[in-house]
């Protein structure tokens, strides 16, 4: 069914604008996150193919070598950001978003020209965990729901608040005796995380993976999530991911004109809403509202 | 019969801070004990907040020896400066606007886990600046010019300083509001906080310090007790740079 693979896909979006908003939450404009889902992409679908162990004996691909694949999908992104970030996060603003840039079209290029990720074919075959679209909407939706209850979370633990501080002035965090480093750090990883395990799923639902999954056009669609949803609370990167990625198909009947109508909301939104459609006091007003209703 | 002298609280020898090309400090010996006020004097660019950023690790001297109570600092990050007892109170009060004034002493008391002695302090804190218990779940940004100072003062004494570093609390504040400040840090010395106090505004430092230091362009000008600084006669002119053609 069309539209419930859509509904995948606006899952995926939500997951890929959430990895962006966690070092955003500390103010760390990286943009890696396509970098880290092809590597959790790389990993399903090399375990997958190559390692006939993991599939079974049955029709379809055992849900137990999927857990497999996210959990070391996880290990690998979690290891590369946590060696990459000490480095990389010692930049500041636009020049950490150009390094962050630069680390996903390195790892295109090993990609696009190394023997054993598929060169520039990339893999195919990759087995099918499910029957069709409503498995994976499940899945997503699951891991989706997860990411959303942790970032909820963040809000009102230490971890979260000393994200909060660092966003809004890294020095006044310093002096509070707040580790900025190992803060901005653990958010770097978190985000690698959830971009790798989107990456699995997504390997698997597409049924094929090659270095494109992970280019500078990704970086900046999943920008444009958070810029769209708004970087101040989950909600926004969340409801950014699942519209812009609706929005090409749900235009797809005026035809030739949706290109220039997408574009246009990635450009008026902005405009509209300088901190994005949801902020918390936007939230607040509409929750005082409801509770005058 | 004497005890040998127990090592200074803190202890500055010889410290030398560069940013790139430009020199901030030249050679600063400085040492301060337990239970001091010493008020840092100078003007513009003379490296007072550089002294307070070297303190709490903010910067990296090129040369020389920061000890705390005989332990060299060379090796401490700032957030563990913190853990050891120095809070340090930044130029420009910098509280997080956005968040509430209680979010903001909470997060003042960010490496401490004693839960019911941070509910304590917070209680005691409301006590000390009744305006800040008053406004304690507005917005920081949405406070005056000086409940902000206060509420900045308020957040590094969460943190349980046993010396407090603070960059101009006087800052852009009215003159009674600046008395106010500086009764306020009079009290905190008489109840044994030690404090290195930095101000442009000597005179005011002064009259609540034990002693000054003044900086000039990196380097120690002058120092002696609070006294004799306000009874120099060049203090203004020359040392403070007060009496430069242009300045009024
Ligand atoms: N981040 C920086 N990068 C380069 N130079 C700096 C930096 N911070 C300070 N300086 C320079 O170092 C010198 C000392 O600066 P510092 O801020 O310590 O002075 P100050 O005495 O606190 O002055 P003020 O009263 O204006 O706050 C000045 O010449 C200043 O221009
Ligand atoms: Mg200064």
């Amino acid at each position: 069914m069309r539209d419930l693979s859509l509904l995948v896909q606006m899952g995926f979006g939500a997951l890929l604008a959430l990895s962006v908003y966690l070092p955003l939450r500390c103010g760390q404009l990286s943009l890696a996150t396509p970098g880290f889902y092809a590597i959790g992409g790389y990993v399903a679908a090399l375990l997958s193919t190559r390692w006939p162990a993991l599939s079974g004996g049955g029709a379809s691909y055992p849900l137990t070598s999927l857990a497999l694949e996210l959990l070391l999908a996880a290990l690998v992104a979690g290891a590369v950001a946590l060696v990459l970030g000490r480095p990389v996060l010692q930049l500041r603003g636009i020049y950490l978003a150009i390094a962050t840039i630069a680390l996903v079209e390195i790892l295109r290029v090993l990609n696009l020209n190394m023997a054993w990720s598929g060169g520039a074919v990339g893999i195919f075959g990759i087995p099918q965990p499910f029957d069709g679209p409503a498995g994976y909407a499940l899945a997503t939706g699951v891991l989706l729901a997860l990411t959303c209850w942790l970032c909820s979370r963040l809000e009102a633990m230490r971890l979260g608040r000393a994200m909060s501080a660092i966003r809004e002035d890294e020095l006044a965090a310093r002096c509070m005796g707040i580790p900025t480093a190992d803060v901005k750090l653990i958010a770097f990883v978190l985000s690698a995380v959830i971009a790798a395990l989107t990456g699995v799923l997504a390997a698997h639902f597409l049924n094929t993976w090659n270095a494109r999954q992970g280019s500078f056009d990704a970086s900046i669609t999943t920008l444009a999530f958070v810029v769209f949803g708004g970087s101040r609370i989950w909600l926004g990167p969340v409801l950014g991911g699942l519209v812009i990625t609706a929005l090409p198909e749900l235009l797809r009947p005026v035809g030739d004109l949706r290109l220039i109508l997408f574009g246009l909301v990635i450009l008026v939104g902005p405009i509209l809403f300088p901190q994005g459609v949801i902020t918390p006091e936007g939230l607040a007003r509409i929750r005082a509202a409801v509770r005058r209703a | 019969m004497s005890t040998p002298a127990a090592p200074p609280l803190l202890a500055l020898r010889g410290v030398s801070v560069r940013y790139g090309p430009i020199s901030a400090l030249q050679d600063i010996d400085l040492q301060i004990q337990q239970g001091e006020l010493v008020a840092l004097l100078g003007s513009n660019g003379a490296g007072k907040s550089t002294t307070l950023r070297a303190i709490s690790r903010l910067v990296k001297p090129v040369a020389g020896l920061i000890e705390w109570r005989g332990r060299s600092l060379a090796r401490t990050a700032t957030e563990r400066t913190v853990r050891l007892g120095i809070g340090h109170c930044p130029e420009g009060r910098r509280v997080l606007a956005r968040q509430s004034v209680a979010v903001n002493l909470e997060l003042g008391a960010y490496l401490r886990r004693d839960r019911r002695a941070i509910a304590r302090d917070l209680q005691r804190c409301y006590e000390r600046f009744p305006r800040l218990g008053e406004r304690r779940s507005q917005p920081a940004g949405s406070l005056s010019g000086g409940e902000q100072q206060m509420l900045a003062i308020a957040r590094s004494l969460m943190g349980r300083p046993r010396l407090l570093l603070l960059d101009e609390p006087s800052l852009g504040l009215a003159p009674l509001l600046v008395a106010e400040v500086m009764a306020i840090l009079q009290q905190l010395h008489r109840e044994g906080l030690t404090i290195l106090l930095v101000e442009q505004n000597a005179h005011a430092a002064l009259a609540i310090a034990d002693r000054g230091v003044v900086l000039q362009a990196g380097s120690i000008s002058l120092s002696g007790s609070a006294a004799e600084l306000m009874a120099h006669p060049d203090l203004k002119d020359t040392y403070l740079g007060e009496g430069e053609p242009g300045d009024g």
